[in-house]
């Protein structure tokens, strides 16, 4: 059966696919149509059937990361709109402007030279960020990390994220940026903890396990000095022992993860919630549109993950946690595919970030690890989120070209 | 009739999405299995700037060029690219005390370097993009 497996057959499956959820909404709201949304609905899947097609014309370089993202964010749509159909309609929108983002990043990648040299602007953005969040953030689920400009919220630390991957992809292809600093790999370990303390300040825990995670993976791969490592592990461990010590948010972090059922009436709702839902779904789901998400929490940020299990089944979770995998590991042949340094540090950056975001939250609704905020990357809800993981990818697109000799030439 | 049909969608869903993941597992198997190791080792090599799937015949990502690297039409050509524009001995790159040298072998459609016609002989520099009927070649000089 896949001995005829061509190029257009991922392609198609994910046209049947989106076209099968299209029809399902009909029936559902046979009586009362709201015209907008299906118009919004084929356009956004004529823009990604083209796309994947242009992307093949265009791009020499991976043809399969924008395929598995746009699936991963069909699945989710359905689940968003399901819950809650106003959220579902700003999604649909959300989703062409992030599309649009991940051209803009992509010809903006492919015909600016010199991103590499500029390491310092992007601590200094990095730091403004950080700023505009104290100064105008507010409250939002227990984290100071939301602000809002003109009825939209934004996350800015979705933005540094990608920031750090810059900094770090910067210093390591040209370890030259602090001039000849001989303490040039403490002065970066030191910001990139100064970036974990601020989080850690804004009680925004998932993010800073993100930058940890991030440095850790390429420090590991690219520091000349491998004591250094040992220090980042012997720090974070100190560092999160006495987070634990002093901060009641984490504490209660870990508490409902040991046991939730001891605080089921508050604290460990969630979990309880999610966890029920997962099991109401078994392996095939309740059906869509017939079991009962609107009892999970969140249900369509953090905890999309239940939401999918209750109503698609534990096989499409199963087949969200491979389509990340494959991702990942697409991720990772792109760097070691490419030959100039800084876009392989991007790509192993990104990828990382995208498997650890992954990880982090559904090990957390799962309950396999302490559950923290954070979005599901390309399904979850949330404008800020599905922005930044485009623009990410994006970055991932440009990386996976073979960009070695032109910068040769550039370097001349 | 919603239920039903959404009953019946949910197993669809899950066979469309578990398809689409083999698919693409069975394309990814095929391109790490056409991957040669041996232009890695080779000075010089020619590499495949066409996607190698909208090529309707057998092609490789790598050509390897060790003294004398012969491309055309026949089968007994080291390059052998079954396309009408291609002539049966189209081109010919030899090596030179460590430089490289490409000769038209009087081909009926022209060999291109950088959109530039060949005339005679031209010497190659690394970069240098090589265009064949419909296939380009880029050439690296790792020398």
């Amino acid at each position: 059966m896949f001995n005829n497996v061509s190029n257009k057959t991922p392609r198609n499956l994910l046209f049947i696919f989106e076209v099968l959820t299209l029809f399902l909404l009909l029936v559902n709201q046979w009586d009362n149509i709201e015209k907008t949304v299906y118009y919004i609905w084929i356009a956004l899947i004529l823009v990604i059937y083209i796309s994947n097609y242009i992307l093949n014309r265009i791009s020499n370089g991976d043809n399969y990361i924008f395929l598995l993202v746009t699936m991963l964010m069909s699945i989710g749509i359905i689940m968003i709109y399901r819950i809650d159909s106003n959220l579902g309609f700003k999604q649909l929108l959300w989703f062409i402007v992030a599309i649009i983002a991940f051209y803009f990043t992509y010809f903006l990648m492919k015909y600016i030279r010199g991103w590499k040299n500029w390491g310092k602007l992007y601590i200094i953005l990095s730091y403004i960020l950080f700023l505009l969040t104290f100064l105008l953030g507010t409250r939002k689920y227990g984290a100071i990390n939301w602000i809002s400009i003109g009825g939209f919220s934004f996350q800015l630390a979705e933005i540094t994220k990608l920031l750090l991957i810059f900094i770090l992809a910067s210093y390591y292809s040209k370890p030259d940026m602090f001039k000849d600093n001989k303490y040039s790999d403490y002065i970066v370990m030191a910001i990139v903890y100064s970036f974990i303390g601020l989080l850690f300040l804004q009680r925004d825990l998932g993010t800073a396990v993100i930058f940890f995670g991030i440095y850790a993976v390429i420090q590991f791969i690219y520091e000349g000095k491998r004591k250094n490592i040992l220090y980042n592990i012997g720090l974070f461990a100190v560092g999160g022992t006495i987070g634990y010590a002093l901060f009641d948010h984490v504490k209660i972090r870990v508490q409902t993860w040991i046991n939730p059922w001891l605080y089921i009436d508050n604290k460990g709702y969630q979990i309880t919630q999610s966890l029920f839902a997962i099991a109401e779904g078994g392996f095939f789901g309740s059906g869509i549109g017939l079991g009962y998400p609107e009892y999970i929490p969140l249900a369509y940020t953090d905890f999309i993950f239940s939401a999918i299990c209750e109503e698609m089944g534990a096989f499409t979770g199963i087949g969200i946690i491979m389509l990340f995998m494959i991702l990942v590991y697409r991720g990772l042949k792109i760097a070691l595919n490419q030959n100039d340094k800084f876009f392989r540090i991007l790509a192993i950056g990104v990828s990382t970030l995208f498997g650890i975001q992954s990880i982090i939250i559904i090990g957390g609704v799962i309950k396999v690890l302490p559950l923290t905020g954070i979005t599901l990357p390309f399904v979850s809800y949330g404008g800020s989120s599905i922005l930044s993981s485009f623009i990410a990818l994006g970055i991932l697109q440009i990386s996976s070209e073979d960009m070695g000799f032109k910068e040769e030439e550039y370097s001349e | 009739m919603y239920n039903l049909i959404s009953i019946l969608f949910k197993y669809v869903f899950i066979i469309i999405i578990y398809l689409f993941i083999f698919s693409i597992i069975r394309l990814i198997y095929l391109d790490i299995k056409s991957i040669s190791p041996v232009a890695l080792e080779a000075s010089a090599y020619l590499k495949l700037i066409n996607r190698r799937d909208s090529i309707p015949y057998k092609i490789e990502e790598y050509y390897s060029i060790d003294g004398e690297l012969i491309i055309g039409r026949r089968s007994d050509n080291d390059v052998y690219l079954n396309d009408p524009f291609v002539s049966k001995k189209h081109l010919k790159i030899v090596e030179d005390e460590g430089e490289y040298y490409l000769e038209d072998l009087d081909s009926a459609n022209g060999t291109f370097i950088n959109k530039e016609k060949v005339e005679d002989v031209v010497k190659l520099s690394n970069g240098d993009i090589i265009r064949v009927g419909s296939i380009e070649f880029l050439f690296v000089d790792r020398g």
